[in-house]
C-alpha cells in the first residue's frame, strides 16, 4: 500500500515536471534550441504572480488568467530580442546566451524578492484531499495532473492539425526546404517560442501553489524538465509527458526509500535511461 | 584531374617559421610570470599568494573550458563536478588515510581521470545543447551522492585538519610550487597541444568538424581525449583550491558558480585561443576584487555582459584586439618563408 501510495503521488508529482517538460521539448523540437533560463523563467513568473496575488488579493485563478498572457508575450520577447540571433547548428551562442540570461535572472530577482521562500495563497485549495482506493489524493496535484495532460493534448492536436502545427513541424525537419514553400522560419520561432513559455505560465501558478519557490530555484526545475524529456525520448509531446511520470514516480518512491536520495534517484533513473535506451523510452532510434 | 606532376626534388626549399617577436615576448614574460609564481612565498604576503592562488585556478579551470568549448565543440556547464571529486579525493586521501598531502593532490587527479570516461561515454549520446545539460545533471549527482556518503562525512563535509602539520612557510611553497606546476600544465600544455600535429586536427576540427572528419581528423576520438584531459586538468585546480580552503562541502565543492567563472572568462576574453583565457581571466579577478561587493548587481552585469558577448561579439575582446594587430602572445601558425626570395 505504501508503494502504491508512492506510484499515485509520483504521477502527481509527474504532472507538475511534464508543464515544464512540454515547453523545452517544443523548442528543441523546432530549434534545436535548450534554454538554459527555462526554469528561471518559471521562477519569475512564479514571484510576479505571488506578488500580484499579495498586493491586490487575486485568486489564483485570476493570477492564472494574467500570467499566461505575460508568459506568452516574454517568450515572445525572448525570442525577438535573443534566440532569434543566436539560432543555428552551432549549440554555442544560444546555450552561451541562455546562461548568461540564467545568471543575470536569478540574481535580479534575488535583489526584488529577496533569498526568501514564498508561495501563492490558494484560500484552502492546497490542503483539501480525497480518498481513492484507500490513499488520499490532494485535489491541487489532481487539478495539476489534469492540466498538464490537457496541455498535452492540446498541443498535439495543434501541432498534428493546425497551420500552424504544420508550419512547425516543417521548420523543424528542414528550416530551408521550409522557407522555400512559403514559410518564414522566424515568425514560427516567435510563436513556438511563445508557446512554451506561456505554458511555463501553468507551471508557475501550480508549482507555486503546490510548494515554495525561491529565486534560486530555476536550476532544479531545467534539469527536471531536461530529464523528462530525455527519459521520455525527444521530439514527441506526449513522450516529455510520459518521461514526467517516470521521474516523478522515481522521485517518489526515492524519497520513500530515504529523504536524501529522491531527487538523486530521479537523476540515476535519468542515467540509467540513458545508459541503455538513449533513444528515450518512448522515442523511436534514429539511426 | 589533370595530373601536374612534380619531381621530388623539384619541392621549393621554404623553412616553416613557428615564432613570431611578440610570440618570443610573450613567451618570455610568461616564463618570468611562472617563475614569479613559484618563488612567491619569498616576495609576497600569504594574503596575495591565496589570491594569486585563486586567479591561477581561474586560468586553469578556464583554459580547460575553452579547450572543451572552443576546440572541441562540447559545451560543458559542469566541470565542477571533476573539481569537486578531485578535491574530495584529496581530503579523503590525505584526512582519512593519512597519506602526504602534498603527494595526495597528484593521485587525486586518478579520480576526476577515471570518472570522466565512462561519463564521457554517456554523455557524448546527447544531442548539442542536450549534451550540457548533461554535464550539469553528472555535476548535481557527485553532489548529492557526497552528500549522502559517510565516507566524506555526508553534507557536514570535511577539513584537512593534516595541513597543520605544516608551518605556514612550507605550506606557501608547496602552493607556488603547485600553481606553478598547474600553469605550465594547462596553458602550457594546451600550448604545445596546439603547436603539435594534433593542434592543426583541434584547430580544423574547431572550425568545421565535417570538414575535419572528411580530412582524416578522428573527431569522436579527439573530443574524448580532450574531455578526459580537461576533466584532469579542472581535478588538479580543485584538488589545488580546496587544499588552500582548508575544507570542502559538498556545496562548495560542486558550485556550479565555476561554470560561470569558466563561460565569462572565455567568452569575454576571446574563444578559441589561450591570450582570451589570459585576458578574461584577469579581466573577472580584477571585477571580482573591485565590484564583488556588490554581490546581485555584480552578478545581474556579469549575466548580461555574457549575453550580450554572445549576441555581439562572439570572438571576445581578444578577436577585437586580433583584428586589428597581428601579434599573437601565442603563436600557432605554421609560415612557409623562402630563404632565396628575401
Amino acid at each position: 500500500m505504501e508503494w502504491f501510495d508512492a506510484l499515485v503521488q509520483g504521477i502527481l508529482l509527474g504532472g507538475m515536471y511534464a508543464q515544464y517538460a512540454l515547453g523545452m521539448a517544443l523548442m528543441f523540437g523546432v530549434m534545436r534550441i535548450v534554454n538554459i533560463s527555462h526554469g528561471d523563467l518559471v521562477i519569475l513568473l512564479s514571484l510576479i504572480g505571488i506578488s500580484m496575488a499579495t498586493a491586490w488579493g487575486l485568486a489564483p485563478v485570476s493570477v492564472l488568467i494574467i500570467l499566461v498572457p505575460l508568459a506568452v508575450l516574454m517568450g515572445w520577447v525572448l525570442q525577438k530580442a535573443v534566440l532569434n540571433r543566436v539560432v543555428g547548428s552551432d549549440p554555442l551562442p544560444s546555450l552561451i546566451a541562455t546562461f548568461g540570461l540564467s545568471i543575470a535572472l536569478q540574481n535580479l530577482m534575488l535583489q526584488i524578492w529577496s533569498a526568501n521562500s514564498r508561495s501563492l495563497p490558494g484560500h484552502g485549495i492546497e490542503s483539501q484531499s480525497i480518498e481513492i482506493a484507500g490513499v488520499y489524493v490532494g485535489v491541487l496535484p489532481l487539478i495539476v495532473l489534469a492540466v498538464a495532460t490537457a496541455l498535452t493534448w492540446g498541443l498535439d492536436i495543434v501541432l498534428k492539425h493546425t497551420r500552424f502545427g504544420r508550419a512547425l513541424r516543417a521548420a523543424s525537419a528542414d528550416v530551408e526546404a521550409a522557407s522555400m514553400t512559403g514559410i518564414n522560419p522566424r515568425a514560427v520561432y516567435a510563436l513556438a517560442t511563445a508557446v512554451a513559455v506561456g505554458i511555463l505560465g501553468f507551471a508557475a501558478v501550480f508549482q507555486s501553489l503546490r510548494s515554495t519557490v525561491a529565486p534560486a530555484d530555476g536550476p532544479a526545475q531545467l534539469i527536471y524538465a531536461f530529464e523528462a524529456v530525455i527519459i521520455g525520448g525527444m521530439g514527441a509531446v506526449w513522450g516529455a509527458f510520459l518521461g514526467s511520470m517516470v521521474l516523478g514516480i522515481a522521485q517518489a518512491i526515492g524519497f520513500r526509500i530515504d529523504p536524501g536520495f529522491g531527487v538523486l534517484a530521479g537523476h540515476l533513473v535519468f542515467l540509467f535511461v540513458l545508459a541503455t535506451r538513449p533513444q528515450g523510452l518512448f522515442g523511436k532510434a534514429t539511426t | 584531374m589533370s595530373a601536374v606532376s612534380y619531381a621530388a626534388t623539384a619541392v621549393p626549399e621554404v623553412q616553416v617559421q613557428r615564432q613570431t617577436p611578440s610570440g618570443r615576448i610573450a613567451m618570455t614574460l610568461a616564463l618570468a610570470g611562472i617563475v614569479a609564481v613559484a618563488v612567491m612565498p619569498w616576495w609576497a604576503s600569504t594574503g596575495t599568494i591565496r589570491s594569486i592562488l585563486v586567479l591561477c585556478c581561474y586560468i586553469a579551470v578556464a583554459q580547460m573550458w575553452n579547450l572543451l568549448a572552443g576546440y572541441a565543440g562540447l559545451v560543458s556547464v559542469g566541470q565542477q563536478a571533476f573539481m569537486g571529486a578531485a578535491g574530495y579525493a584529496l581530503f579523503v586521501l590525505a584526512q582519512t588515510f593519512g597519506i602526504n598531502p602534498f603527494l595526495a593532490v597528484f593521485l587525486s587527479l586518478l579520480v576526476p581521470a577515471v570518472l570522466a570516461v565512462p561519463l564521457y561515454l554517456l554523455l557524448h549520446r546527447l544531442d548539442g545543447p542536450y549534451f550540457s545539460i548533461g554535464t550539469w545533471v553528472v555535476a548535481e549527482v557527485f553532489r548529492l551522492v557526497c552528500s549522502n556518503l559517510p565516507i566524506v562525512n555526508a553534507g557536514a563535509g570535511m577539513s584537512l585538519r593534516v595541513m597543520k602539520d605544516y608551518s605556514a612557510f612550507e605550506r606557501n611553497v608547496a602552493m607556488s610550487w603547485l600553481c606553478a606546476g598547474m600553469l605550465l600544465l594547462t596553458v602550457g600544455g594546451s600550448y604545445w597541444l596546439l603547436r603539435s600535429r594534433y593542434g592543426l586536427a583541434l584547430i580544423a576540427m574547431r572550425d568545421n568538424p565535417v570538414a575535419a572528419a572528411s580530412q582524416g581528423v578522428n573527431v569522436a576520438k579527439l573530443r574524448f581525449l580532450i574531455y578526459v584531459a580537461s576533466a584532469v586538468g579542472c581535478g588538479l585546480a580543485g584538488a589545488i583550491y580546496f587544499m588552500a580552503q582548508l575544507r570542502i562541502t559538498p556545496g562548495s565543492a560542486f558550485d556550479p558558480m565555476w561554470a560561470n567563472v569558466a563561460i565569462f572568462i572565455v567568452m569575454v576574453g576571446g574563444i578559441g585561443s589561450i591570450e582570451g583565457v589570459l585576458i578574461g581571466a584577469l579581466i573577472f579577478f580584477i571585477a571580482d576584487r573591485w565590484f564583488g561587493a556588490y554581490g546581485a548587481t555584480y552578478f545581474v552585469v556579469l549575466g548580461l555582459m555574457t549575453l550580450l558577448v554572445a549576441l555581439y561579439a562572439r570572438t571576445g575582446i581578444w578577436g577585437l584586439i586580433s583584428k586589428r594587430w597581428d601579434a599573437p602572445w601565442f603563436p600557432i601558425r605554421r609560415k612557409l618563408v623562402d630563404p632565396n626570395r628575401p
